[in-house]
């Protein structure tokens, strides 16, 4: 409510500025903040949603100012149809960049986003049939619409209309399926993966959108100006990008507009302190970085929601237990596959890290509908296994198949779209996201739909159908009561459920848990012991790797045992736990 | 033209050599790196200026005061700026080390003065002729000091205690704390050790440019991009990468354009962070689940 009301008001007050004052410079000014609204909406889809930081967007924003410069003084387009163009030219550059640069993370991709700045900016001075050389580009004609003259005070409204449908769109990708998977890639690219999302596309995704937004920044930066030239388009141009997103608030809408305002208001108001202005930027920066960590608007939020997240906690502290009877929901309409039939198939499985050979020789079927058990000393190669199956590794030699079909060298996405998801020793939750989102993410998947409606906030109807869908398993996995609680507030006890109800989100037919049993107390384990049951009776298959010896007896329909990156035995389980070999390398010989 | 072209290369390709492996030694150790490595450069050339220019230090004086400048520079850098968010998942450091760049360019403007200035050397006023082209004597010496300081950094690195108390750090951070190494202050020392590299090479590329607070930036990007190409976890990949990437630069200056040294040069990086982003001389890594 409050949120609507300071929207509202913020928007009453941009309109009013040409009503207020005629004074170029004002308007000018208000101008300047509505294109670096429109950049650095996109930016904080980047950087914010996808957690991808650039120091390179000046370049992108360069060929969406250059490209309206040109199509306007050589082909005399209007504004109508060169600000589209310049988008679809700057999206289409930045979706190139993308698939090259997004190959590396962390400081190799500001590297490339660097040198492509560097770039551009270089060929602008270089290329000078093209470009104008250092001079630039002059005698841009003003702006017209529908062949209606745009002075000033109307070319205000243009430029704050976009700045607004900037917002808008942001808003609308915030709360859609794509907006969640951009921030499961950057929350836990190992999970994304895990349930089936495409990160490497996704944060190309995510990349050409802010390409876009820039080129439109651009387009409307050339109409305003008049001309253009490479000054405009240099590092620190880029480094303010950034930094108005870091000092507004990452991934927060109104980030952009606040930090906008204020790094480009302030230093006109400090005109004077012109010689400090890099101190000014820097000093901003740094103190963002430590006193900021979800910008301005984010600490004005946190002040105002007090305390800030616990409120969203169900008042009982008490979890509650896995649903009662019945097969769990979300998942059972599934076509379990024909019970009994080998489902998971693994020959001759071999790989070496370094000099130790982690998996050796390993032969391992699991029968559809079953609980098969992979127990084994630390060290054994069971978790080395898991990657191998799930593709998060690849063997050196040897078969794995799954449903007949072999999964070898295939991305982990692709292989849990196939239906085989697992969890991990450590949970991997998507910690930004609520419990609720965390498992529409998975009941999502890699079908999120057509981007185009996601920035306009259409698909109404399946993004209900999502919540129903995600709601219900959070019920099967006891989790009902925290749905909206932010993922990384969940006690530890209730993390791996989580994982678990997001992977059958994910459509799983075949489980692979890695430890789920650690660090629960026994109350949670046999709650654990009881769903592992449920599912199974559901028609689920699971690989389950555990060191909790009781609940392996207990739910396990066969039992394999490594020891040393070997099968040293495999059978049902009360053999295996009589087995000579089994009881020496857990107890070493006697 | 050849010639001086193939010296100039190597001059600078020392240069961006000396100062990458600044990025290497940090990298190893902390697994994070000074984006405001150009400005200690900056800050080397500039304090060179003012002990040798203004007050008249002698050459060897100058040296001293410059390394140790620069050392403090990279503390001050580590402090500010590294250890509040070392082994954090983000990259504050990577944007607070940039935020410190730019505060200290700034601050070099308002003590220096926004100008470039000339830094007289009697190396770098009358060339000689070699081979009929005429090199400055400054180029020459150049990636000689390049070289025994590279030379000498290894022989710290893998012939004294200390370094191999830091190489134990950048091998395995968490036995060589519990072997009683002090981490923070390994993560420091490399940070001093980097920065001064950075300030020696603005001492010496001194004469050759202009000294002025804006130079550091893109030698900085330079040297940034030699370490990339090099291998970020290999010292002798960043050596030869740092040669090839001056004499690929002075060559395109030569004979295409200054302009398109950069577009070339960076082209080449962009084309080796997706052909082979561990670099040259680095392995290609595991990845971790």
């Amino acid at each position: 409510m409050t949120a609507r009301l300071l929207w509202a008001v913020a928007a009453a007050v941009a309109a009013s500025v040409p009503l207020v004052t005629a004074n170029t410079y004002y308007l000018y000014l208000g101008m300047t903040v509505g294109i670096m609204v429109v950049i650095t909406s996109g930016f904080n889809v980047l950087a914010g949603l996808s957690g991808q930081v650039s120091l390179g967007h000046a370049g992108l924003y360069a060929i969406g100012a250059y490209a309206a410069a040109i199509l306007a003084t050589r082909w005399h387009l209007a504004l109508a149809a060169a600000l589209p163009l310049s988008i679809a030219l700057t999206a289409a550059i930045g979706a190139l960049l993308a698939l090259a640069a997004l190959r590396v993370s962390g400081p190799y991709l500001a590297m490339v986003t660097i040198a492509f700045g560097i770039i551009v900016e270089h060929a602008l001075i270089e290329w000078v049939g093209l470009t104008g050389g250092p001079g630039g580009i002059f005698n841009i004609p003003k702006p017209t619409l529908a062949g209606v003259a745009l002075p000033l005070p109307r070319y205000y409204f243009v430029v704050a209309a976009a700045a607004a449908l900037a917002l808008w769109m942001t808003h609308n990708l915030m709360s859609s399926a794509w907006g969640r998977a951009f921030i499961a890639v950057k929350g836990s690219e190992i999970a994304a993966e895990s349930l089936g999302l495409g990160t490497y596309g996704l944060r190309t995704a995510a990349f050409t959108i802010s390409a876009a937004f820039a080129g439109a920044g651009g387009c409307l930066f050339s109409f305003l100006n008049g001309y253009v030239s490479p000054d405009s388009f240099t590092l620190q141009t880029s480094i303010l990008f950034l930094l108005i997103v870091l000092f507004g608030g990452l991934g927060i809408l109104a980030g952009p507009l606040v930090g906008a305002l204020v790094l480009v208001l302030l230093p006109e108001l400090l005109r004077e302190f012109l010689d400090y202005r890099l101190i000014f930027y820097g000093g901003l920066l740094l103190g963002s970085i430590y006193f900021l960590p979800r910008g301005a608007v984010g600490a004005v939020q946190d002040l105002w929601r007090h305390p800030p997240r616990a409120a969203a906690a169900p008042s009982a502290g008490v979890p509650s237990a896995w649903a009662p009877a019945g097969a769990p929901a979300g998942f059972a309409s599934r076509p379990a596959p024909g019970p009994g039939r080998p489902l998971l198939v693994v020959e001759d499985l071999w790989v070496a890290f370094g000099g130790i050979q982690a998996v050796a020789d390993v032969d391992l079927t699991v029968a559809a509908g079953t609980v098969h058990s992979l127990i084994g000393p630390n060290g054994a190669g069971k978790t080395t296994l898991v990657n191998l199956v799930t593709g998060f590794s690849r063997p050196d030699r040897g078969r794995i198949t799954f449903d007949g079909v072999s999964i070898i060298g295939l991305a982990p996405a692709v292989i849990a779209r196939r239906g085989l998801a697992r969890t991990f020793q450590t949970p991997q939750l998507f910690e930004e996201l609520t419990v609720l989102e965390n498992v529409m993410v998975g009941v999502a998947g890699h079908r999120l739909g057509s981007l185009a409606a996601a920035l306009t906030g259409r698909g109404r109807a399946e993004a209900a159908a999502l919540h129903r869908e995600a709601t219900a398993l959070l019920q099967t996995a006891g989790l009902g009561d925290w749905a909206d609680v932010p993922a990384g507030a969940l006690p530890f006890g209730l993390r791996r459920r989580l994982e678990i109800g997001r992977a059958l989100g994910a459509g799983a037919t075949m489980l692979l848990l890695d430890e789920p049993a650690a660090g629960l107390v026994p109350t949670e384990i046999a709650e654990l012991d009881a769903l592992l049951g449920r599912l199974r009776e559901a028609g689920l298959t699971i690989l389950l790797i555990e060191h909790h010896i009781e609940l392996v007896m207990a739910v396990s329909d066969r039992v394999t045992v490594l020891d040393e990156g070997r099968v040293i035995a495999e059978g049902r389980p009360e053999v295996v736990q009589r087995d000579p070999a089994v009881v020496e390398a857990y107890l070493g010989s006697a | 033209m050849g010639i001086q072209l193939l010296v100039t290369g190597l001059a600078l390709g020392s240069m961006y050599g000396l100062v990458a492996l600044g990025y290497h030694i940090t990298w190893a150790t902390s697994r994070t790196m000074n984006f405001s490595q150009g400005q200690a450069v900056m800050a080397g050339a500039v304090v060179a200026y003012g002990l040798h220019v203004a007050l008249g230090w002698p050459f060897l004086l100058t040296l001293l005061g410059t390394l140790v400048a620069s050392a403090l520079f990279g503390v001050v850098i580590e402090r500010l700026a590294v250890r509040p968010f070392f082994r954090s998942a983000s990259l504050a450091w990577l944007l607070a080390t940039i935020a410190c760049g730019t505060i200290a360019e700034n601050v070099a403007m308002l003590t220096f003065g926004k100008d470039a200035r000339a830094f007289p050397s009697a190396l770098a006023t009358r060339p000689v002729l070699i081979a009929g082209a005429g090199v400055y004597p400054q180029e020459l010496l150049v990636p000689v000091v390049g070289l025994a300081l590279m030379g000498g950094v290894q022989f710290f690195y893998h012939r004294t205690f200390y370094g191999k108390q830091l190489k134990a750090v950048a091998y395995n951070p968490e036995a060589a704390g519990l072997m009683g190494i002090h981490i923070p202050r390994a993560v420091m020392t490399a940070y001093a050790l980097s920065a001064a590299l950075a300030g020696a090479a603005g001492l010496l590329l001194a004469p050759l440019l202009n000294v002025a607070p804006t130079m550091g930036t893109i030698i900085g990007l330079k040297a940034f991009a030699v370490a990339i190409i090099g291998g970020l976890d290999s010292a002798g990949g960043i050596l030869i990468a740092g040669f090839l990437y001056g004499l690929i630069e002075s060559f395109v200056a030569g004979y295409v354009s200054t302009g398109a040294r950069e577009i070339v040069g960076f082209a080449v990086v962009i084309a080796m962070l997706v052909v082979r982003p561990w670099g040259l001389g680095g392995a290609r890594p595991t990845r971790r689940v």
